[in-house]
């Protein structure tokens, strides 16, 4: 008896390993289910209105080191590339919002910061991780997902970024 | 166990003569048990780049005698701990770890019946009339009178009349000197997205006991990292050269070791070696957002020598005709020791389940955790603690915790035996005793209920202060299932400890303009101020207010080679007839001495020209001695050094602290006073352990750990520097502001100047030359109680002298990038020519490194 | 004794495995998980003490399980 239930629990623990999903390629796919709010809980961006820009969409949380870490970087890509079309989204994703008020108090940055308080976007977008970024490009297409955040990457992310922003929609 | 196994051994044929205290037992008991390559604690990879600091001390209540009148100290420990994380790439971290721990105090080395009385007092009468204890001296060859049920029976001392049973056990304590264990570790690890690789070895050393050890591990996370599988594995590899007591010896039967034993020198060192192989595999899994649970499965297989080399198994000898009368006297059992034997092999396998739930109204989390192991020995144990973490605000963390612990017997556990044999002619059959026998209690049953707290307090800039305090008593009522019969074998003991934990990466999200921010370019930004030489002291101060520095300091000094005089080197001869008293001549002189000072460097800010400075420091020595040619021969009841083993002492020294002010500072020049204190928290009264029923007394001068006594410690330095070029000096100077210390004497003041030339390599590398003299007084006034006179260094007047050095330095800054605002530097001192008062032996130089990072 | 420690033991692993596959939280709901009370050692420097001193005056075994796992689960 205890055999069989072991068996069973193997195969699901082997299955939940091997399950991929299928990712969404395109900003439309998604967007429609997807509502932004500032931390207040007003209505924010609706991303459909930002399509011609090249959007570096990134979901954080307070409680979340290497999401802090990212952000002196997203700061100055911001402060670098805005003029040229880039639009910094930080999506926040505290289950409380008091926390992320509190983070940013204590450290204040430039590029929009909106929440998702519904968690909609981060399902849609299936977030398996935290931090993880999107670059989508004029179009719309989500060109490149990125997980975690390590002070290394920003090279070559700036360098996508700016290749990106040299298209033309 | 030894390799004899049903031959005949012998035993000496020496009863009922006092033991001589054994030397180097704590570190030994400590380490035996210890499998230091076993408990690597990786910090996780995710966390920030750490250094952390931390002292604890580690004491032991008395141990229970039954009345008996001793006065030997507790076992009590100090240990040093220093460790840290460091990210050589984004995802390598390399991981470091340095502990030292100096033990000291009376530790048991057999159990043995209380009526055999072999807790010995030392009585010495007083002059006023009465006795006064002056120490213990275990006597483990005895004879015991037993009824024909093998109780033993208690003895009036005086008429030797039988006055009843007593069937008590008892504790056979031995004290010895100080002794300490080095171990250091190292670690790399390797992250990658859901898995990651760690790899680790490292290496612990004592005088007797040497290990060396590596381990593998790594991590798989599955399901979106809420499961974790983590394994290990690991090995070990130790030396045992245990010194046996050279007065201890012919009294403890060893025979079963003598293919392991080598003499040496004076000393008989008996040999092993052992090798523990460690696997583990674990599993840890979120449950809910609030709880996760942690499970895990571990194995040891060890073999070799896998006793207490120090620890003796008592043998009562009865004669079997003598017990198969039928008449009612009783019988004389004759106690003998015998080193204890243990198996070759031992397999261990443990299970530990941890759970942890987050207790949302007070923002805390409960720890819980479990733990069963059971052992090819018989040893089953079984672990229940509770920790409760609680956060009060940003700031403090206070958590306590609470531990209930039961252990099984050892199968080959006994406080003492009994063997139906007479020893004949000094011989008896080694088969009829059990193959293994141990009275260590540490292996006996018992139960152990511990309690305690941490509290961390997180100041500003990533630096945390973290204080721990726990009790612990051991008892043997407390095993599962019933008491195990050793209440005689309880103890408790208490630790309490401080840490200093410094995060190395502050996270700064400021304005863009700043570029991009963070404490490297702060730092950079600041004038860099070049530093003095590592071998100076308070010799340069912070600017900014609101400054902090953190700094670690090493200083190696050895001294070495020849018995010098004056600037002249001195004869045995010459220092046996005038380096002591006119009453007794010298008849053992120093071979060498080396010290090692750690010293951690906390400077403050508070206004752009006054700092503070507070700084704890460690000190732990060791020395040997030789005869002396032409020395009178030993006198009996007159302390003699015996062995090739020599002396070590270690554990904190004085600490000081003081207040820097800024006088002058203008462009390429700058003056600056220290007012210092040093407070005295080193010890100045350790003592030599007893020996051949002569007191050890307080060790001489130079091995004491601290000068005892308030003192005051001005200085004056000028910096100066123009383009590559730098260069200072500084007068300073030592003034002991009390008459005498707590062992009644005070060391000579000190006086010092130093100037120095640096040039800068490259822009972040500088060299430095220096010179120095330094003035420094003798000893002043004198131990005001025992100590052996047995050297020169044992007299105040060989203290001091005046010394000129040649400093040759390197010092480094790192300018940017990860490790930006560390400072390294090291320096060594060269004697160039000494004066010393009296007979001292020669200085051969030391080693100066620090490390500093400034906040 | 020894038959109910084991099937404990045993049955506490089944069930941990098999809990990975039951187990819904997504990885933006782990701030609690991500405090460091919650850690799996969250004073490692203490934990380093009294594994010493316990292993010291005791008989057990003291290895300490690998670290990691738990914790926010970030890249």
């Amino acid at each position: 008896m205890i055999k069989k239930i072991r068996r069973v629990f193997f195969i699901a623990l082997l299955l939940s390993l091997v399950a991929t999903t299928t990712m969404a390629e395109h900003l439309d796919e998604i967007s429609s289910a997807c509502t932004l709010t500032t931390l207040d809980g007003a209505p924010a961006h609706n991303l459909k209105e930002l399509k011609g820009k090249v959007i570096y969409m990134d979901f954080w949380a307070s409680w979340c080191p290497p999401c802090v870490k990212s952000f002196p970087f997203l700061n100055e890509l911001n402060h670098d590339l805005k003029d040229k079309g880039l639009q910094v989204i930080g999506i926040n994703l505290d289950e409380k919002v008091s926390d992320a008020q509190e983070f940013l108090a204590n450290h204040p940055v430039d590029f929009s910061i909106v929440a998702d308080p519904s968690k909609q976007c981060a399902k849609g977008f299936e977030v398996m991780a935290m931090p993880t970024s999107y670059l989508i490009d004029r179009k719309g297409n989500i060109r490149h997902i990125h997980r975690g955040f390590r002070t290394g990457e920003t090279e070559e992310l700036r360098a996508l970024i700016a290749q990106l922003v040299m298209e033309n929609p | 166990m030894p390799k004899h196994h049903g031959s005949y051994h012998s035993t000496s044929d020496l009863k009922e003569s006092p033991i001589k205290p054994k030397k180097t037992l704590q570190a030994l008991t400590s380490a035996a048990l210890v499998l230091p390559g076993l408990l690597l604690t990786s910090a996780h990879a995710a966390d920030k780049d750490r250094i952390n600091f931390q002292y604890s001390r580690y004491q032991e209540g008395e141990r229970n005698l039954f009345g008996v009148p001793n006065n030997l100290k507790p076992i009590s420990a100090d240990v040093l701990h220093g460790s840290g994380s460091l990210s050589l790439t984004d995802r390598t971290k390399f991981f470091y770890s340095y502990t030292q721990d100096t033990w000291s105090g009376a530790t048991p080395i057999t159990i043995a019946p209380l009526a055999a009385n072999s807790n010995n007092p030392v009585l010495r009468d007083n002059p006023f009339g009465g006795t006064t204890i002056v120490g213990a001296s275990p006597l483990i060859n005895r004879t015991v009178q037993l009824d024909h049920d093998l109780n033993p029976l208690r003895q009036d001392p005086r008429t030797g009349q039988i006055t009843g049973q007593d069937s008590r056990s008892v504790m056979v304590l031995s004290s010895a000197s100080p002794e300490t264990r080095n171990q250091g570790n190292f670690g790399l690890s390797r992250e990658w997205n859901e898995a990651a690789v760690n790899v680790g070895g490292g290496f612990s050393m004592e005088r007797d006991y040497k290990s060396s050890f590596g381990s593998i591990g790594g991590r798989l996370d599955f399901n979106q990292k809420l499961t974790s599988l983590k394994f290990g594995s690991g090995y070990t590899h130790s030396e045992i050269g245990a010194i046996l007591d050279h007065d201890a010896s012919p009294y403890i039967t060893k025979t079963a070791y003598a293919r392991q034993i080598e003499r040496k020198g004076g000393s008989e060192i008996l040999r092993g070696d052992r090798q523990d192989w460690t696997a583990n595999i674990g599993l840890t899994q979120i449950l809910t957002k609030s709880a996760l649970v942690d499970v895990s499965v571990g194995y040891t297989h060890s073999n070799g020598f896998m006793e207490n080399p120090y620890k003796v198994m008592s043998v009562i000898f009865i004669d079997p005709v003598a017990l198969n009368n039928n008449l009612a006297t009783p019988i004389s059992g004759d106690m003998r020791a015998l080193i204890e034997q243990r198996p070759n092999i031992r397999n261990q396998l443990a299970f530990n389940t941890k759970y942890i739930q987050y207790i949302a109204p007070f923002d805390a989390a409960l720890h819980l955790n479990y733990k069963f192991t059971l052992d090819d020995w018989g040893v089953n144990t079984n672990t229940f603690d509770a920790n409760w973490v609680q956060p009060f605000g940003n700031e403090w963390t206070f958590t306590p915790r609470i531990r209930y612990y039961s252990q099984d017997a050892a199968s080959f556990y006994q406080p003492y035996l009994f063997s139906r044999q007479t020893v004949q002619m000094n011989k008896f059959d080694a088969g009829k005793l059990p193959d293994n026998f141990s009275s260590d209690h540490r292996l006996a049953g018992f139960g152990a209920l511990s309690g305690g707290a941490t509290l961390n307090r997180r100041l500003s800039k990533g630096v945390n202060l973290e204080a721990g305090f726990e009790y612990y008593t051991r008892a043997s009522a407390m095993q599962i299932g019933g008491g195990g019969g050793n209440s005689f074998a309880d103890f408790d003991y208490y630790v309490a400890s401080a840490a200093l934990k410094l995060d190395m990466e502050g996270v700064d999200t400021s304005r863009p303009g700043a570029g991009n921010s963070s404490h490297n370019q702060h730092s950079a930004a600041h004038h860099q101020h070049r530093i003095p030489p590592a071998g100076i002291m308070f010799g340069h101060m912070l600017d900014k207010p609101g400054d902090f520095m953190m700094g670690y300091r090493l200083m190696l000094g050895r001294a070495d080679g020849h018995m010098m005089h004056g600037s002249h080197k001195v004869s045995d001869p010459v220092i046996v007839e005038q380096g002591c008293s006119d009453t007794s001549p010298c008849r053992f002189t120093p071979t060498y001495m080396n010290m090692r000072m750690h010293m951690l460097d906390i400077m403050y800010a508070p206004t752009k020209w006054w700092n503070v400075m507070l700084m704890p420091t460690f000190m732990d020595m060791d020395m040997n001695l030789r005869r002396l040619n032409k020395a009178p021969p030993p006198v009996p009841g007159v302390h003699e050094h015996q062995g090739i083993a020599g002396h070590e002492t270690g554990a904190v020294g004085d600490t000081y602290f003081s207040s820097l002010i800024k006088l002058i500072s203008i462009p390429g020049h700058r003056v600056h006073m220290n007012l210092g204190f040093s407070a005295p928290t080193g010890k100045v009264d350790i003592e030599l352990r007893r020996m051949a029923k002569v007191d050890g007394g307080l060790i001489h001068f130079g091995m004491q750990l601290g000068s005892g006594t308030w003192d005051f410690m001005p200085s004056l330095t000028y910096t100066g520097e123009k383009n590559r070029w730098s260069w200072g000096a500084q007068v300073s100077g030592v003034k002991r502001l009390e008459e005498k210390n707590k062992s009644g004497y005070r060391l000579g003041d000190l006086a010092q100047a130093t100037t120095w030339g640096g040039y800068d390599l490259t822009r972040w590398l500088i060299a430095s030359v220096r010179g120095a003299y330094t003035w420094q007084g003798a000893v002043q006034r004198d131990f005001d109680s025992f100590n052996a006179r047995i050297g020169p260094m044992d007299f105040p007047a060989n203290y001091g002298g005046q010394f000129w050095d040649i400093g040759l330095g390197m010092s480094a800054v790192i300018p940017g990038g990860r490790f930006a605002g560390n400072r390294l530097g090291f320096e060594w001192i060269q004697p160039v020519r000494n004066d010393f008062n009296g007979y001292q032996l020669d200085r051969k130089g030391m080693l100066s490194a620090t490390w500093s990072y400034r906040f | 004794m020894k038959e109910i420690h084991y099937v404990m033991i045993k049955s506490m692993l089944v069930v941990s495995i098999g809990l990975t596959g039951c187990v819904n939280v997504a990885p933006w709901e782990r701030g609690n998980l991500a405090k460091p009370q919650m850690a799996l050692d969250p004073h490692p420097l203490q934990s380093e003490i009294q594994s010493h001193n316990y292993s010291s005056r005791e008989a057990a075994p003291s290895h300490k399980s690998s670290t990691g796992g738990g914790g926010c689960g970030c890249y």
